[in-house]
């Protein structure tokens, strides 16, 4: 391959700038778009378990709606589909404050929302029925039978497929790009346009997205050891 | 231990043999598949995007088919086939440097930072930046649209001068035109600001074209050139003599008039600047 390497583009110029810029786009729409997928996937994944056939039903239809349609098609949709259906006034508004940037927050937390719920589900489903018939027969309602009992277990059983989820939400965010918000992997590209150094511009992203995907599961790792319930997991507790 | 050292020597053998298979140039490639691979556009008319019937066509397609190809049939002493890719801006010039086409042969300007990377061959078309407004914009040129929400296309050029002749405009970048123009279509940009004849080709496929201006003096230079590897001077050459075979032949203007003519799909008389510098490559 006669292609000359300069990976001086990387560090020249405005790279640095614009990488770290991206590096930041991309934490921002990630975390936030994590606490709402976080939240929804509680939300619906503690619902598709409830005793009550309406709410399982409404939890069900959320999560096989906003899984079962590419992630791409959901940028689209919150950015170009939502807001012609508001009013004008708030149209204008939205665009003039960084629609994108809120749109594809969105797109991505209820997506991904949808997806955590299944693995929420999957954790609540794990834990033996015995132990909600106990909490019911101590008294408690059915909420503080979730909130006191019930969740606390699923939520510890189930941090290695969340931290997988999570993962692929901070990637998935680079699908952002489609609708102009300037994250990561659009500021490679951008370091590309400058340069026309592509190889150069993607290694430096690989690497970023690696390096913050290793780091977040390296600390899920910890907090998986730091808060297991002796006896549960025999492995954790045997780390 | 050894199985290791002897299994990584193998492979590293294996590599060095296959080396020489991979240091093939694109003519001896072409040569031996018969097939010349473009990378071109499915969305930018009237230079190459998918018609109402479904046809791969536009301008530097047939630039490709009826200059480039009959100087490689010459070259080779046989009958090329051409085959088709999508490229766009930010993929094109890996989608080189990975052989996975030949030529890109679409809307490239051709840039100094981009001959660093590739090739290109003599200039093939010249336009300018515009911008696309809906028709009673206050935007009229470049000098107004700060403060404003400018889309532009992701990995142009136009996007870069933007960013420093005005940085106060807040720029929207999109990955392909049907979604920039999208924006413009709802409102969420003021205005789209692509090389003119590309906006002029957006305005004549719209549904309602009369809604729509293009605004503005030319604020860049483009010169649309054809990209290959780098330091391939012989296929460089056959692409070059190819395009200014066409433009000596007057083959070259047939194909405008076709694609540009007042009967062509978008009508861009081209002026006599234009024209004077397009033969100058031929010294003429």
């Amino acid at each position: 391959m006669n292609y000359r390497f300069n990976w001086s583009v990387l560090w020249s110029g405005q790279s640095g700038h614009w990488l770290l810029q991206g590096l930041l786009t991309t934490l921002e729409i990630s975390a936030l778009a994590w606490v709402l997928a976080v939240f929804l996937g509680i939300l619906s994944g503690a619902l598709r378990t409830a005793p009550f056939r309406p709410l399982r039903a409404l939890a069900t239809f959320y999560v096989e709606f906003f899984r079962n349609v590419p992630l791409l098609v959901w940028m689209f949709f919150w950015y170009f589909g939502v807001p012609p259906l508001l009013p004008r006034g708030v149209q204008d508004w939205l665009f003039g404050h960084g629609l994108e940037f809120w749109a594809a927050m969105v797109a991505l937390g209820v997506y991904h929302g949808a997806r955590f719920s299944e693995v929420i589900r999957s954790g609540i489903q794990s834990i033996p029925r015995t132990q909600f018939e106990a909490s019911m027969a101590m008294g408690l309602t059915t909420f503080q039978a979730y909130r006191l009992v019930i969740l606390p277990i699923a939520i510890r059983l189930i941090v290695p497929p969340a931290t997988n989820e999570s993962l692929n939400l901070l990637k998935n965010s680079s699908v952002a790009l489609t609708i102009s918000v300037a994250e990561l992997t659009f500021q490679t590209r951008q370091i590309e346009t400058y340069t026309a150094k592509a190889i150069e511009a993607l290694t430096a992203g690989t690497l970023i997205y690696l390096v913050l995907c290793v780091s977040i599961a390296t600390v899920m790792t910890r907090l998986e050891r730091r808060f297991a319930i002796p006896g549960m997991i025999a492995r954790v507790g045997a780390g | 231990m050894k199985r290791i050292v002897t299994l990584a020597l193998m492979v590293v053998l294996a590599l060095s043999l296959a080396a020489p298979a991979l240091a093939e140039t694109t003519l001896e490639k072409i040569n031996r598949t018969g097939v010349l691979t473009i990378g071109t556009r499915t969305g930018s008319p009237p230079f190459a995007y998918i018609n109402k019937n479904n046809e791969w066509v536009g301008f530097t397609i047939d630039l490709v088919d009826q200059a480039v190809k009959p100087a490689l049939d010459k070259k080779l002493g046989k009958s090329i086939k051409v085959e088709k890719k999508e490229s766009t801006p930010p993929t094109r010039i890996p989608l080189l440097s990975s052989n996975a086409v030949d030529l890109i042969a679409g809307t490239m300007t051709d840039t100094p930072e981009r001959r660093q990377s590739v090739d290109f061959s003599i200039t093939f078309f010249l336009t300018g930046a515009q911008f696309l407004v809906k028709k009673g914009s206050p935007i009229k040129s470049i000098d107004d649209i700060g403060g404003k929400r400018i889309a532009a296309q992701q990995g142009s050029t136009n996007a870069k001068i933007i960013r420093e002749k005005v940085p106060t405009a807040q720029l929207r970048e999109f990955p392909d035109q049907p979604s920039a123009f999208q924006a413009l279509l709802q409102g969420q940009v003021d205005a789209y600001t692509n090389d003119g004849i590309q906006l002029y080709g957006l305005k004549a496929k719209s549904p309602n074209p009369e809604q729509w201006d293009v605004v503005g003096d030319f604020y860049s230079r483009e010169p649309y050139g054809m990209a290959m590897r780098k330091g391939e001077e012989d296929f460089k050459q056959v692409v070059d003599s190819g395009l200014k075979q066409a433009l000596e032949s007057g083959k070259y203007f047939e194909l405008y008039e076709k694609w540009f003519g007042p009967k062509g799909e978008v009508p861009y008389p081209m002026t006599a600047e234009v024209k004077k510098f397009l033969m100058s490559q031929v010294g003429k």
